[in-house]
């Protein structure tokens, strides 16, 4: 029975984000209007939801129901890049020291263990305060700040991989060492770089989230969710919808993948 | 190892736990609390930061100058609301013919709130101070004037040449060359008096011990929570300051200070925020209590005259005409003036007369079309990150997008906004602003537009001989007439060829309570809290 | 060693500047190297050792940072109406003519001896600076981590005992949607409703006990949600495990074998979680020190690094990183004496 809400989870948790791709995928169709231009005279003055603007309009006199929207394309693209990133950096990192050990492991874990002493969104912050803001460097920033976690979990499976009798076996017969990484040893820990993949992607949402309410994060007027509510904070008193609406899609955009990670993870575990 | 719980006590004394842990951190610091007795006459203000120094040689910023104009005195200082010169420290002054030599005669009475008396050779330590590499102070500039300056500062001489004190109430400037201004360079918080023997016992900390001869002095300094002055019971002006002490809350957001107005916790907001604007201005009784200045700024866009396309005047002027002044006046709620030239009103010199360029989109296109820019180009907009200047360069996107130009917008931190647009081909145009320090149009036209600053403060690389020799001229010249006459006509000049597209100039409104009395703004200077008394709430 | 291995958790809430438990993957198991008779001591200078070593990467890693930063600090201290010449005399007497070593070893010897130099746009000392601002950031971080063990005990063990139950999978989604929740927004709608439409909490600001509510809650109530499936994580592992299920055939109730045997173990995960993520915490909490206006490091950090102010920026990074290897030794050292199976100085 478990075994189905398992699944359940992870079902739920793959529907939210397959609507988020199809947003971000349609969002030229779905947006009633162009974020970044004015469609209503609100300068300094936002309008609440109305049947002309379901999520109202902000001080720009921009349309919050199609930026909510756009912004999911900059959010996926963002969360999945960074996660591709994290995990590629990690992979590696984690499959060398665990496959390698001795030397190698102690230079990668040393180097893993003074990267986490750092705090993540200290030093994010300070990389892209230095390069600047924009998608790359918030990409490049986000991914090398996450690949620890990856790195740990990976290099732990891949000890208790390298211990199995058929690893032993063809190194013993004098495999070497890339092929039996890449034919053995990578496709058994693919399952929990899956998952992580899941998991991190909701992470480096949120990182992505934080950057752009700290200013940080892909510069105006491409509408990110988090800089929305950095925006909206101003108005937090007389116009409180401006930051409810950015953050139930990042709310839910993060709740998305937890489910899907999760679900998928405890699939496998089970 | 713990022994076992009962299910639900479990979780039941980690709540509990939580619970009394919660409570014991929260005895922590209180608020304002009943630091003074029933009857006091406090002033309590806020600020979003903490107050960065009070230490007149290194503060430049408006929260610094706030306090250093109260807890310290200049020879000469500016009326409440006005920016006419009044005596200070100096009873008179004399200011020779040629602009060279300055004698000013100190008053007797005044003391530091530590009992001394104040004499000219505090003024001296006070500039040799901000003259000196190891303070690092920003002011430097406005003293290297002074003959001997440089000798001083490269530490060939003890103290700076230019300076007499033939008696301790007298004190003498001898300038390299003629100033007509440096008088007002002499009211500005850098060249306060500042007794030596406090600075030498605190060192770099003296910013937390402040000692000056002003009308308050600093008694508590909590950083990032509280700042308190009280008054300074050796202050030479009779009666006066009229308020026992001033309580400044550090760290309280806009918002924040708002509510607390509105809860009576709070008697002056410095600065309404946006999203209440509307609704003081709509709301009778709070319209009433507000107060506002034209702040001697202007807020401009600067194009870097040396890179393509910015080279051509025909591109700048489009941009002039493409920009919607009263959009972005709007966008600010009001709290603004479309801005018509370099200068702002307020300033001697400033032309009401003058018409800047008006809205017309239409024109820009041509003028487009003509510098063979017809398809349009794209470039970066540097400014810096903050949420004020974000929202007015997203409404210029969007205004130049209407006539084919493409805006990317570029926030940086202050730091490297600054050393970026001080080089020649990085940055091609920018938004910034120019806050007046003193009451001349050479502070914008000299400044930011001389061929001289070039790396410096002109960082739209403008240059135009004409111009350059009206303002050269003006500079020396002491007869203000004729000097305002010339920095007009070298106003046109650079109006006509838009190395700028000046943008509006700020309006400050704040708000106080209706028991505070005498609060006047200054155009140039923060609020003087010496006239300033409340009433029983 | 036995510990497990999975990755049972969601993603950690960036606000509490996630830290993957230690003592489970890259704990040095080296046995046999310290002399036998001393073998904590060894193991405890092994520790420090290592521990110097990651504060001094870290250090060099800031301040390379810092200075392959493309903003002059001279800039950044002279202000918008310097000139060059100014400029230079600033770059001379600061020292930034000289080369980066000969800069970074004068640094470092200065760090040791606690000077951690002047903020260039506060002029104070930086170290001053940091202890100012620490006990906001401390109580807040305090506050918060134990209400979020309690939530998330509460949550973790009913969710346990009742397991593959409705509830459980209640207490599940509810966990995961803690953990989803950003939290600056949730900071905000915090702040909206308990603010301003209930009136009862101060605005921000670190002033009394009511003014701590809000940001506690902020902050606990993400971790709650993960340590809630930690734990939970943890109890179920025990619970499968033979010992429990001995003590059920023994006839106790399904609920009390749990807490009786299982807690205990199962607590150790957390605990060391706990511990790191107090060491994050107190490094600031940006995020929320920002949203309410906490005067603590977290903001403190921010305002640096938005004005470029390496040294504080430095002076920052180092301290919280500081506290991170304190609090790995703690909870390194913890963990071992709590546990006997795993410490590494008895041969195993």
């Amino acid at each position: 029975m478990s075994g189905m809400r398992k699944n359940r989870l992870a079902a739920v948790g793959g529907a939210m984000v397959m609507s988020l791709v199809l947003v971000a995928l349609f969002a030229p169709v779905l947006a009633p209007h162009d974020p970044t231009r004015a469609v209503a005279p609100t300068y300094g003055d936002p309008s609440p939801p109305s049947l002309a603007f379901p999520m109202g309009t902000d001080q720009l006199g921009r349309d919050v129901l199609s930026r909510v929207i756009y912004g999911a394309r900059v959010s996926l693209t963002v969360g999945v890049a960074a996660m591709a990133m994290t995990v590629a950096i990690g992979v590696m990192v984690g499959l060398m020291s665990g496959f390698f050990g001795g030397a190698v492991d102690f230079v990668l874990m040393r180097l893993t263990d003074v990267m986490l002493a750092l705090p993540a969104l200290l030093l994010a912050m300070a990389v892209v305060a230095v390069l600047r803001p924009s998608l790359f460097s918030i990409l490049l920033v986000i991914g090398l700040v996450s690949w620890t976690q990856v790195a740990r979990v990976v290099r732990a499976e891949t000890l208790s991989m390298v211990q199995r009798d058929f690893v032993i076996a063809a190194r013993a017969l004098g495999a070497p060492s890339p092929r039996l990484i890449l034919r053995h040893v990578l496709p058994n820990v693919a399952p929990i770089i899956i998952v992580m993949a899941a998991l991190g992607t909701s992470g480096t949402l949120l990182l992505d989230a934080a950057l752009s309410f700290l200013g940080l994060g892909v510069p105006p007027p491409t509408p990110t969710w988090g800089r929305m509510i950095e925006e909206a904070t101003l108005y937090f008193r007389t116009a409180p919808w401006l930051s409810i609406f950015p953050g139930i899609a990042i709310f839910y955009a993060v709740l998305g993948f937890n489910l899907l990670g999760y679900g998928v993870l405890s699939r496998r575990a089970r | 190892m713990k022994r076992g719980f009962d299910r639900i006590r479990a979780p039941l004394a980690a709540i509990l736990l939580a619970l009394t842990v919660f409570a014991v951190c929260g005895c922590g610091d209180g608020g304002d609390g009943a630091i003074f007795p029933r009857g006091a006459h406090v002033l309590r203000i806020a600020d979003v930061d903490d107050v960065p120094t009070l230490d007149p040689a290194a503060g430049y910023d408006t929260e610094s100058w706030t306090f250093e104009q109260a807890i310290f005195d200049t020879l000469v200082r500016y009326g409440d609301d006005n920016v006419d010169l009044e005596p200070d420290l100096a009873e008179s002054w004399e200011p020779s013919a040629d602009a060279r030599r300055f004698v000013f005669h100190l008053r007797r009475d005044a003391r530091f709130s530590n009992g001394r008396p104040v004499t000219g050779d505090d003024i001296r330590y006070g500039i040799e101070r901000v003259l000196d590499p190891a303070t690092g102070s920003r002011g430097m500039e406005y003293y290297r004037g002074i003959a001997g300056a440089a000798d001083f500062a490269a530490h060939r001489t003890a103290h700076v040449a230019g300076i007499e004190t033939p008696d301790p109430w007298t004190i003498v400037f001898k300038l390299d060359s003629p100033d007509p201004i440096f008088v007002h360079k002499l009211a500005m918080p850098f060249a306060s008096a500042v007794p030596r023997e406090v600075v030498e016992r605190w060192g770099e900390d003296f910013s937390r011990h402040a000692v000056g001869s002003g009308a308050f002095m600093l008694k508590e300094w909590i950083g990032g929570q509280r700042l308190i002055l009280v008054r300074n019971p050796f202050y030479f002006r009779k009666d006066l300051p009229r308020l026992d002490a001033i309580i400044d809350s550090l760290g309280v957001s806009s918002e924040l200070q708002w509510l607390k107005y509105e809860a009576g916790d709070l008697d002056v907001v410095a600065q309404i925020p946006p999203a209440e604007f509307p609704y003081v201005m709509k709301t009778p009784r709070l319209r009433s209590l507000t107060r506002k200045k034209t702040t001697v700024t202007t807020q401009y866009l600067g194009m870097n005259c040396r890179m393509a396309p910015f080279d051509d005047v025909r591109v700048r002027r489009a941009i002039n005409y493409a920009i919607d002044r009263r959009k972005l006046v709007a966008l600010l709620n009001g709290r603004g003036v479309v801005a018509t030239g370099v200068l702002p009103p307020g300033l001697p010199g400033f032309d009401p007369q003058l018409k800047g360029y008006s809205y017309d989109p239409a024109l820009a296109r041509r003028l487009l079309e003509q510098a063979h820019l017809a398809n349009g180009f794209s470039f970066e907009l540097w400014m810096r990150a903050d949420a004020t200047a974000l929202m007015l360069g997203q409404s210029i996107q969007q205004d130049l997008a209407l006539v084919g130009l493409h805006v990317e917008l570029k926030p940086v931190a202050w730091g490297p906004f600054l050393e970026a647009i001080r080089q020649p081909h990085t940055v091609q145009a920018f938004v910034s602003g120019w806050e007046a320090d003193f009451p001349d149009p050479e502070n914008f036209l000299g400044t930011l537009l001389s061929r001289r600053q070039w790396g410096a403060n002109n960082d739209t690389f403008y240059f135009d001989p004409n111009f350059q020799d009206l303002i050269d001229r003006a500079a020396a010249t002491t007869d203000l007439t004729i000097r305002y006459r010339l920095y007009d006509e070298a106003q046109r000049i650079v109006l006509s060829d838009a190395p700028w597209a000046s943008l509006y100039y700020p309006v400050v409104y704040a708000i106080v309570q209706p028991w505070v009395h005498d609060y006047v703004l200054n155009p140039m200077r923060p609020t003087r809290f010496e006239r300033v008394g409340v009433s029983a709430r | 060693m036995r510990r497990s291995s999975r990755m049972s958790l969601p993603a950690h809430p960036p606000a509490a500047i996630a830290i993957a438990p230690k003592p489970g993957f890259a704990a040095p198991c080296s046995r046999g190297a310290f002399s036998p008779d001393k073998p904590m001591i060894g193991f405890l200078i092994r520790r420090l050792v290592f521990g110097a070593a990651v504060l001094l990467g870290t250090s060099i890693l800031t301040f390379t940072i810092a200075f392959v930063v493309p903003a002059d600090p001279a800039v950044a201290m002279a202000g918008a109406k310097a000139d060059p010449q100014t400029l230079a005399t600033i770059r001379r007497e600061l020292g930034l003519d000289r080369p980066l070593y000969i800069q970074y070893a004068r640094y470092l010897d200065r760090a040791i001896h606690g000077d951690l130099g002047r903020s260039y746009i506060r002029r104070e000392s930086v170290t001053r600076l940091i202890a100012s601002r620490f006990p906001a950031t401390a109580v807040l971080a305090v506050c918060a981590m134990a209400l979020s063990l309690a939530l998330g005990i509460a949550m973790g063990s009913i969710a346990a005992a009742y397991r593959a139950s409705p509830l459980d999978n209640a207490l599940l989604v509810l966990s995961l949607a803690l953990v989803s929740m950003p939290v600056f927004w949730l900071g905000t709608m915090l702040l909206i409703a308990g603010g301003l439409y209930l009136r009862s909490f101060p605005l921000g600001g670190f002033a009394g006990p009511m003014s701590l509510v809000l940001p506690t809650l902020t902050l606990a109530l993400g971790s709650a949600g993960y340590y809630s499936r930690v734990l939970h994580t943890s109890l179920s592992d025990a619970m499968d495990q033979d010992y429990v299920r001995t003590a059920r055939g023994k006839g106790l109730s399904g609920g009390q074998a749990m807490l009786k045997h299982a807690m205990a173990n199962a607590m150790l995960p957390l605990v060391t979680l706990a511990g790191l993520d107090l060491a994050g915490m107190l490094s600031g909490v940006v995020l929320t020190e920002t949203v309410f206006n906490w005067p603590g490091i977290g903001r403190l950090a921010f305002e640096a690094i938005f004005n470029l102010d390496i040294p504080l920026i430095m002076g920052t990074v180092l301290f919280s990183a500081f506290l991170v290897v304190v609090a790995n030794l703690v909870v390194d050292i913890l963990y071992a004496w709590l546990d006997p199976r795993i410490r590494p100085w008895e041969a195993g």
